[in-house]
């Protein structure tokens, strides 16, 4: 063993400078190479969660917006009527796609208030109604759209749970610890 | 300091264990530049080193639950990157690590063999470069990595004095690179 009492002049310069010598950065490449194979790779869709959490607020914002400036004089009663039957379709259609879907996700899993998944349908599912309750008094374009945005957003994070869900059921199927 | 910075690094790492995204990033931030150079130090290419990085990580990451802590977790990383970069070497098979008979001489300690030498850090960086590649690992190993010739053995495969006597022989041609320039 090298004895530490003896004087090295290379040792003594390397120990002095040594943070100066770590000088290289790697390309971000390297990162993303890595990024692609992590383990657990479901857990990537937690940041979508997050994702959708943010456009939950922004619907709440949205639809408190459209209540105050609703300005209902330019709708004449033949538009709104049309606008009513057109979204009592969509509606009927993508409801039925996002009772199916908690139905599926029902049967593999209890829903838990605690989840910020349930939470965040909850969210979505009383700015649903408080649109809705907008739409009846007053139908816009503006709400209609809302309203299918916030039946479309349902739809992609029950898709996302799915997802997880069979993800999880498949890896306890593949590793049992 | 150290246990303070072990301690919080703990915390990221304990998210590593339940599959959060952002703590594997955290710790990549943490640790990729000062485990790059480590592993160009060794391969003395950047592209290599680049791979080395990525095969250490990933390997690290996946084997997280067998870090226990006994040593610190940059201390950890860094053993794998240096046997990620030493395979690398073998792979490459541009020299042969040298054979024990060969090089297990007698120790030849010359006393400080560089002092009042010039050094910049330029300088040293760029004639570690040109040493060959097992010169070149078993003396940033124990130059720049804090190991010991019994760990350096183990890495490398060869004993203990061998290790010793490679260091000395490594620091021999640095001093010859160095002042023939």
């Amino acid at each position: 063993m090298n004895r530490t009492d003896m004087k090295d002049s290379l040792r003594d310069f390397i120990r002095r400078h040594r943070d100066e010598f770590d000088d290289k950065q790697p390309a971000d490449r390297v990162w993303s190479r890595i990024e692609n194979q992590l383990p657990g790779k479901k857990v990537s869709l937690w940041s979508n969660v997050h994702v959708w959490r943010a456009a939950a607020v922004l619907f709440l914002s949205l639809s408190v917006y459209l209540m105050i400036s609703r300005s209902g004089n330019q709708a004449v009663n033949a538009d709104r009527a049309r606008l009513q039957i057109e979204f009592s379709d969509l509606e009927k259609f993508y409801n039925e796609q996002i009772s199916d879907k908690i139905e599926l996700i029902s049967n593999i899993q209890e829903f838990n208030d605690e989840e910020n998944f349930t939470q965040d349908i909850n969210k979505l599912d009383a700015m649903y109604q408080v649109l809705r309750e907008q739409m009846k008094a007053q139908p816009s374009e503006k709400i209609k759209d809302a309203l299918i945005l916030n039946m479309l957003v349902r739809i992609d994070l029950l898709n996302q749970q799915i997802k997880i869900l069979e993800e999880s059921e498949n890896k306890t199927d593949e590793v049992a610890i | 300091m150290e246990a303070q910075a072990t301690h919080i690094h703990q915390e990221i790492i304990d998210r590593c264990r339940l599959g959060d995204r952002a703590a594997f990033y955290e710790l990549y931030k943490l640790y990729s530049r000062s485990m790059y150079n480590v592993g160009y130090r060794i391969v003395n290419d950047e592209v290599e080193a680049e791979d080395v990085l990525q095969e250490a990580f990933i390997s690290a990451f996946n084997s997280l639950q067998s870090y226990r802590g006994d040593s610190t977790f940059g201390a950890w990383l860094k053993r794998i990157v240096i046997n990620k970069a030493i395979n690398h070497l073998h792979k490459k098979k541009l020299e042969r690590m040298p054979e024990d008979d060969r090089w297990d001489v007698k120790e030849e300690e010359e006393v400080d063999p560089l002092e009042g030498y010039p050094f910049t850090v330029e300088k040293v960086k760029k004639t570690i470069e040109l040493l060959p590649d097992g010169y070149r690992s078993v003396l940033s190993m124990y130059l720049f990595e804090g190991f010991d010739h019994a760990e350096i053995g183990e890495v490398l495969g060869i004993s203990e004095s061998t290790s010793k006597s490679q260091f000395n022989r490594a620091k021999k041609k640095l001093k010859e690179l160095l002042e023939s320039n």
